[in-house]
């Protein structure tokens, strides 16, 4: 299963094996949406080890649950998306995890720091800050809350003491920027 | 086409990307976007967009994990089988705190079927009462019925049983005549009896003895005197078939030879009419 060559299949070809059980799909789809899976995973469980397990957890459901995948109700990235988000979150919530980060408040913080710094970082922070840079920072803030860390729009507008209506539009107006941005 | 921008306008399409949509909203946009292919365009142009965003913040796990993960799915086929069933996913929002809230509406839920079903026994005790309401009330009416029935009754023996007593006190009595009074020859068949008390001046009429033909609405029958040849008024008195007062008291007298009664106009005549009289008798000694 050491297998070196990335591989990288059109949507459609890739939605086809996945849903036929194909193993060539999951190579594929880690390959190509593994690193963008764990970046969002990450932001909401900082911790590694656990960030990995939900990485694993991710890649089970969306094996299993292939047949629940509708392309015609959006892209394959999107459904994969969600999946992960609602695992970190539901990780988040949890007993047992609240119980660990208060374990690790407890213990020396050196060890935990450290084993963050093990992961490899996609240039990522670098690629986002080229990639906002010129966009007003309060839109790429409410568009992270919600996109990459999971908050509803509710409570990001609690968190940020902001009216419900302005969450939502600074979220539409962030992504017509990135648009424009990436055209 | 307005339509679709407008909807586009309302960053509901945001919201569906990013997961922030209740499962009912979800089916909204896809209806939607099945109906308008420029708000299915958005949604795939919003798709990329965001798909673009996570590769740019995307971060590496690292590499022995691929391994790790792929061989953990791709030896264990059974048990992939058995989860599909148990875990079919639909991406929705997971609010932080919901736990608190759909344990709350649980309780409400519950409370409310509560109430609902304490409404509807409430409701059959109701009209299950109102039933056995409308029973009782029948009873009650028709118990009121027998009740004055009785009553009718009950003073009718109690009349009868007064006049009854009196009457044998009356025959068993010696100041008390008893005068048999015959027909004549307008109605032979005829008879009547009246008691009188000279000392006392009394006079009934047995209602009980008579055998007169009854009288009809103009005419009355009028009890006579015979008082040294001369006829003295004693009153009136009706025949009927379903008379109940066995004794009728009349005019009082001191002394007669004879009684007789002849049928007059209603209310009685000054002198009778002597071819009407009906039934004469004398006073034994």
């Amino acid at each position: 299963m050491t297998n070196n060559r990335k591989i990288s299949l059109p949507e459609d070809e890739l939605v086809n094996a996945l849903k036929s059980q194909n193993t060539i799909a999951m190579h594929a789809l880690y390959d190509m949406y593994s690193a963008a899976l764990f970046g969002i995973i990450s932001r909401i469980i900082p911790q590694i080890e656990v960030a990995e397990d939900l990485l694993q957890e991710t890649f089970i459901k969306i094996w299993n649950s292939a047949d629940g995948y509708d392309p015609a109700k959006g892209r394959l990235f999107t459904w994969m998306m969600n999946i992960a988000r609602n695992i970190a979150i539901d990780k988040l919530r949890s007993k047992d995890y609240r119980n660990t980060e208060k374990n690790q408040d407890i213990e020396n913080n050196v060890d935990f720091i450290d084993a963050q710094k093990e992961v490899t970082f996609n240039a990522d922070t670098l690629g986002i800050k080229e990639m906002v840079n010129g966009l007003k920072p309060e839109l790429i803030a409410v568009l992270d809350m919600v996109y990459f860390k999971g908050y509803t729009h509710v409570e990001a507008a609690e968190e940020l003491n902001l009216p419900l209506g302005t969450i939502k539009t600074r979220v539409r107006m962030a992504i017509i920027e990135l648009r424009k941005r990436f055209n | 086409m307005d339509e679709g921008r407008a909807y586009i306008e309302t960053g509901i399409l945001e919201q569906y990307v990013t997961g922030q949509l209740t499962a009912r909203e979800r089916y909204e946009v896809e209806a939607m976007a099945a109906k308008d292919p420029e708000v299915k365009q958005e949604i795939t142009s919003i798709e990329l967009t965001l798909e673009k965003y996570a590769m740019v913040a995307a971060r590496n796990p690292r590499e022995i994990l691929k391994d790790e993960i792929l061989h953990k799915i791709l030896t264990k086929p059974l048990e992939a089988k058995s989860d599909k069933i148990m875990q079919k996913i639909e991406p929705a929002i997971i609010p932080l705190h919901d736990n608190v809230y759909e344990a709350k509406i649980r309780k409400l839920y519950i409370a409310l079927a509560a109430c609902v079903a304490l409404l509807a026994i409430t409701i059959i005790a109701l009209l299950s009462t109102r039933g056995e309401l409308g029973e009782a009330k029948n009873e009650i009416i028709a118990l009121n019925l027998d009740k004055q029935k009785f009553a009718t009754e009950a003073s009718y023996l109690k009349e009868n049983n007064t006049d009854l007593q009196e009457k044998n006190k009356i025959v068993s009595d010696p100041d008390w005549k008893t005068v048999k009074l015959a027909g004549t020859k307008m109605d032979p068949q005829a008879n009547m009896i009246v008691y009188w008390h000279p000392a006392g001046r009394h006079v009934m009429v047995d209602n009980s003895k008579m055998q007169l033909p009854a009288n009809d609405q103009d005419h009355q029958y009028q009890l006579w005197a015979l008082v040294n040849g001369k006829p003295v008024d004693l009153g009136v008195f009706d025949v009927k078939a379903d008379s109940t007062q066995i004794l009728l008291k009349m005019k009082e007298i001191a002394g007669a030879q004879a009684f007789a009664v002849t049928l007059e106009k209603r209310g009685g005549n000054v002198g009778p009419t002597m071819d009407q009289m009906i039934v004469m008798g004398a006073v034994g000694i």
